[in-house]
């Protein structure tokens, strides 16, 4: 499996034939997900029509999450077995989840203002999702921090795999503390605690959300590698050219 | 094990000669804490609840300050690659060099601790409990400045990336600092104890990051 995605090319050819399926199921689903959601859901008896940034908020905060288990899965690939695409797999994911982190902060943060009154509590689930975010961040910060760009690899991916004792935290934060964030509604042991008229768009959105995620993941790889690739004709020597005793 | 000693001598002998450096950490580190009565207000219903939080920022920030370039001389002097050939290895190395950077920082500042804890009006009775508890936290905090310093060794601003990678890691040492400080029940918390766990994962997974990050280092410099 590994060994198989190793080879660049062949990783081009697999995803070209992914990526209009995925474009088709993204846009399908936040299409019937935002209709659903904004128009033919009610709106809640406590939050009135706020209760439809959950729509955006939920994805996002799952992506943010999801990608950081990505970024530190390429993270331990890429130090134990040194596959070649799984620095390319985290520097193209690291953005994409740094981005779905800041929605879920900026959007709970919209939401927390008329429903808890401020927008910003330092509640344990909202600051441990800004040190995710700040993880991101940093993981950035470090795989473009040195002179010779793939210097910085090793040390991001080391990063990101330190970083990783943050998603359990983040996920479990509103059940081992007391929180004024909510606890978990949907992954919860008894099922979903939503109704089906909002179950139904939020399921769509996060479908969407995920197709989303992965296509620009794949075009975002497609990018560096074609950028590393054009990198690599650069320097390739002339063939005309003598380059002395070398 | 001669070799780890050694290497520990070594690097307290360079910081003993460049004590200088030293005294720089210790007069930020009372800068940092003086900055916060002016900030502030010197009105002390607002002032003593913040004492202890207060010791722990300045703590920090001036740790985590004094390691900027921390394995820069080895790498350039090829100090490193000497030690990557030889017996010690360099998880131990990484080992050493926390233990040499705790000894020639870290203690100088906690026999500060006090004086500046009298200054913030800390009572007397609360200091053994913040010192138990600087003591771990100065020794954990020593430990991610060398992960810190050994993954941003060599990249360009390193300093600045350094304090973006060490803060996020530093939040535990922080929490369970502070409250370990503040305890009520005596020295023995179940805060300070969260706080020894927290510098023993630290104690076990810090070298082996560091030797890995600084193997990446050694062999491309090497080129």
């Amino acid at each position: 499996m590994f060994d198989f995605f190793a080879n660049p090319s062949r990783f081009v050819r697999i995803t070209n034939r992914l990526l209009l399926p995925l474009v088709i199921i993204s846009s399908v689903c936040a299409l019937i997900g935002l209709y659903l959601g904004l128009f033919v859901s009610p709106a809640d008896y406590q939050q009135g029509d706020t209760v439809r940034i959950i729509y955006i908020h939920v994805p996002a905060a799952w992506l943010a999450l999801f990608g950081y288990v990505g970024l530190g899965l390429c993270g331990l690939f890429y130090i134990v077995w040194r596959h070649p695409l799984a620095d390319v797999a985290a520097r193209a994911i690291a953005p994409v989840g740094a981005l779905f982190a800041f929605l879920t902060l900026l959007t709970g943060s919209l939401w927390g203002k008329p429903m808890w009154g401020a927008w910003w509590v330092w509640d344990a689930r909202l600051t441990s999702m800004l040190i995710l975010f700040f993880f991101y961040l940093g993981f950035m910060a470090v795989a473009n921090g040195f002179d010779r760009a793939e210097r910085g690899s090793r040390p991001a991916a080391l990063l990101a795999l330190v970083g990783l004792i943050n998603v359990p935290i983040v996920k479990f934060s509103v059940d081992w503390w007391n929180t004024l964030h909510q606890p978990a509604s949907l992954l919860r042991n008894g099922g979903p605690a939503i109704d089906e008229s909002m179950l139904t768009p939020l399921i769509l959105m996060l479908v969407a959300a995920h197709a989303y995620f992965t296509i620009v993941v794949i075009l975002r790889m497609r990018a560096l590698l074609t950028e590393r690739r054009a990198a690599a004709l650069m320097l390739r020597p002339e063939k005309t050219t003598s380059r002395g005793l070398t | 094990m001669i070799p780890f000693f050694a290497q520990i001598e070594r690097d307290l002998l360079i910081a003993w000669e460049n004590r200088q450096d030293l005294a720089v950490m210790l007069i930020f580190f009372v800068i940092i804490i003086s900055l916060f009565p002016l900030a502030i207000g010197s009105n002390v219903a607002i002032l003593d609840p913040l004492a202890v939080p207060i010791i722990w920022i300045a703590a920090l920030l001036s740790i985590l300050a004094g390691f900027d370039r921390l394995f820069a001389q080895d790498v350039s002097d090829g100090w490193l690659d000497q030690v990557s050939l030889s017996k010690l290895g360099l998880g131990w190395y990484a080992l050493a060099k926390a233990i040499s950077h705790w000894l020639s920082a870290g203690l100088p500042l906690l026999i500060m601790t006090p004086i500046m804890a009298v200054m913030l009006n800390i009572s007397v009775s609360q200091i053994p409990q913040l010192m138990v508890a600087l003591l771990f936290g100065s020794m954990g905090l020593t430990l991610l400045g060398v992960i810190g310093a050994a993954l941003a060794e060599g990249a360009r601003r390193g300093a600045a990336l350094m304090a973006l990678l060490i803060l996020p890691l530093a939040i535990p040492l922080l929490i369970f600092g502070t409250l370990a400080s503040q305890s009520e029940t005596g020295i023995i918390s179940p805060h300070l104890m969260l706080l020894g766990a927290v510098f023993l994962v630290l104690l076990t997974i810090a070298p082996l990051v560091a030797a890995i990050a600084l193997e990446t280092g050694e062999t491309e410099t090497g080129l």
